[in-house]
């Protein structure tokens, strides 16, 4: 199964991620030859197998209702690239979105 | 008005409209998958960790008070319990959402296929509907922002914005329903009658002021008689019950215009502006809508076996609809009174311990009391009821000494104003204050005698045909005895006198 340059470009939209033309073939070529493997996995009869989300058989891992101490704010935002009245600012969001 | 041409457009058009109706669980002590606090407001960033800061290496793990909460509003629901469950990953890029992805649920749901029975209008016009609900799953909500420059903290415009994630990490339950609701009227009632529920539950505090209930809708309409269903647009930012309602009849009447006019109805999420009384439009990229599910690798699925579901069953308290019943047929309330009542937990369990102290008998004038003075008082104070300054059995022993005769219902609002506020028990007001309502007939008659002695001229007016009067009587004895009389009384010893 091959990835087209336009797949690589969508995924990237959606994850964010700014790539040159040649990062876009490079990654193309990659993503084929991964998902080529996965192909060759698919050729094994695995009829009567369940799909497995988790290796181990464990179920039901929770953890009672009770509060536990988290980070002080100062640490919490120690970090961010900016900060201003105990929040993390973040640049304007339209705009950034329209540029995308 | 939109809300004035609904009913015209209705008899042309079907509405289909489906909610979406997130809840947080504000009754849990702490986050879905961390230790934080679950609150509201505060400072910014104080109850944060790695957790719910989507730190690196940080690992989540589900509450199980969560878990078990939203199996109970399924089964609260008539729904069916999923024998094997887990998470997925919701992916997608806001800035309010630290890790960029949501941790949610997707094609294993805890709860699917319920129902809820919705009573509709009032009196003749009343009806019941069924709305299906597709699912309940659980969730973690978001942070929140805050847009600084701009317009009035509007997201467009804005200079830059600050994120808060006290919220983030919320234990958050989502409900969709079915596409079964045809009225604004229907989907307001659906919503109220939910968030009775919740709150019997007692799973969250359901302020849609505050946002721990937000409701969604998605609205098409469709020509009367068509099967098909029409274009449907999402109908977002909806902060109350009446907010629901007038976006959805707008919405309505906005879509039958567009096709009336030959136009078509857009699939596009729309945000309400209560002040302007209209929606408009939300700018969206659907290739953003390609959120990649894929099962949460930090966690393990979840296997419930029948005990455990039987046991969270066992959990169910009586859902006030049922209550609204036991109150009419067991007590003999009117159904308006036993909704009012019924629809508050809290008030319900006020109500029925004053019932057991005074009697079942006299359910009715108790209910009559906390609907009536207490309810006024609770609006006027703000208290809730637990902590009014008036105690169950303080008013189960007003409403006896009433129904025993010893003070008039006027005497007894003035002992409900005292023992308010001194907390005093009513009988021991009665006492101190010498209020004992006066049966006895021969001191009401020797009053009655000098009234009618000392305005000869209205007993002539009265013997005359003025018989209108009788109630000007009534009032001066029961000012000659300071109140104190027995009104019924009064009145057939000022008759029986004025007629001899």
């Amino acid at each position: 199964m091959a990835i087209t340059e336009a797949e690589v470009r969508h995924v990237a939209m959606l994850a964010r991620l700014a790539l040159t033309d040649e990062q876009v073939q490079h990654l193309a070529r990659e993503l084929s030859s991964i998902l080529g493997h996965i192909d060759e996995i698919k050729a094994l009869d695995l009829a009567g197998v369940e799909p497995t989300a988790h290796a181990f058989p464990v179920r039901n891992v929770m953890r009672p209702d009770e509060v536990r101490p988290g980070l002080p704010r100062d640490l919490a935002l120690a970090n961010a690239p900016e900060a201003r009245d105990g929040a993390f600012v973040i640049p304007r969001i339209v705009g950034a979105e329209e540029g995308a | 008005m939109a809300k004035d041409r609904l009913a015209g457009v209705l008899e042309r058009y079907e509405a289909v409209i489906g909610l979406e109706i997130h809840t947080e669980l504000t009754s849990l002590n702490s986050k879905m998958f961390c230790g934080c606090p679950v609150a509201f407001g505060g400072e910014p960033n104080t109850r944060v960790c790695p957790v719910c800061l989507g730190m690196p290496g940080a690992l989540p793990v589900p509450n199980e008070a969560a878990v078990e909460a939203t199996v109970l509003a399924g089964l609260a629901l008539d729904c069916e319990i999923a024998r094997f469950s887990q998470f997925h990953r919701k992916n997608y890029f806001y800035p309010d959402m630290p890790k960029n992805y949501q941790i949610s649920q997707y094609d294993l749901p805890f709860c699917t296929n319920g129902r809820l029975d919705v009573e509709v209008g009032e009196g003749d016009a009343a009806y019941v509907t069924r709305i299906g609900i597709t699912r309940i799953h659980l969730e973690e909500d978001t942070g929140k922002m805050i847009h600084v420059g701009g317009a009035e903290g509007r997201i467009a415009g804005a200079d830059f914005s600050l994120v808060d994630f006290n919220r983030a990490g919320t234990p958050l339950i989502e409900l969709v329903t079915e596409p079964d609701i045809r009225t604004p009227e229907e989907a307001r009632r659906f919503a109220q009658t939910l968030r009775t529920i919740f709150l019997a539950l007692g799973i969250s505090d359901c302020s849609m002021e505050e946002g721990s209930m937000r409701v969604d809708a998605n609205v098409s309409i469709r020509p009367r008689g068509a099967s098909e269903f029409g274009t449907k647009a999402e109908v977002k930012n909806m902060n109350s019950f009446k907010a629901l309602h007038d976006a959805l009849a707008y919405e309505i009447v906005r879509q039958a215009d567009l096709l009336d006019s030959g136009g078509r109805v857009v699939q596009e999420t729309r945000h309400w502006d209560a002040g302007a009384k209209r929606t408009s439009a939300l700018r969206s990229k659907e290739e953003a809508h390609d959120y990649r599910y894929f099962p949460e690798p930090d966690m393990v699925p979840f296997e419930f076996t029948d005990e455990w579901i039987e046991s969270v069953r066992a959990k169910l308290p009586e859902l006030p609809a049922a209550r609204r019943d036991r109150y009419v047929s067991d007590l003999g309330l009117p159904k308006q009174d036993a909704r009012l009542i019924a629809d508050d937990v809290a008030l319900s369990r006020f109500f029925e311990a004053a019932v057991q102290a005074a009697g079942a008998s006299r359910a009715k004038p108790v209910a009559n009391w906390v609907l009536g003075e207490l309810s006024a008082h609770l609006n006027a104070t703000g208290a809730a009821v637990d902590e009014c300054g008036v105690s169950p059995a303080m008013l189960a022993e007003l409403v006896v000494l009433v129904d025993d005769g010893v003070i008039s219902g006027k005497q007894a609002k003035e002992v409900f104003a005292e023992m308010v506020v001194t907390g005093e028990m009513p009988g021991a007001i009665v006492e101190r204050k010498g209020m004992r309502q006066v049966s006895d007939e021969a001191a009401i008659e020797a009053a009655v005698r000098k009234v009618l002695d000392e305005n000869p001229a209205e007993v002539s007016s009265y013997r005359a045909g003025k018989t209108g009067l009788v109630g000007w009587f009534v009032g001066q004895v029961m000012r000659e005895m300071r109140g104190q009389a027995n009104p019924a009384v009064v009145n057939e010893v000022v008759r029986r006198l004025l007629e001899q």
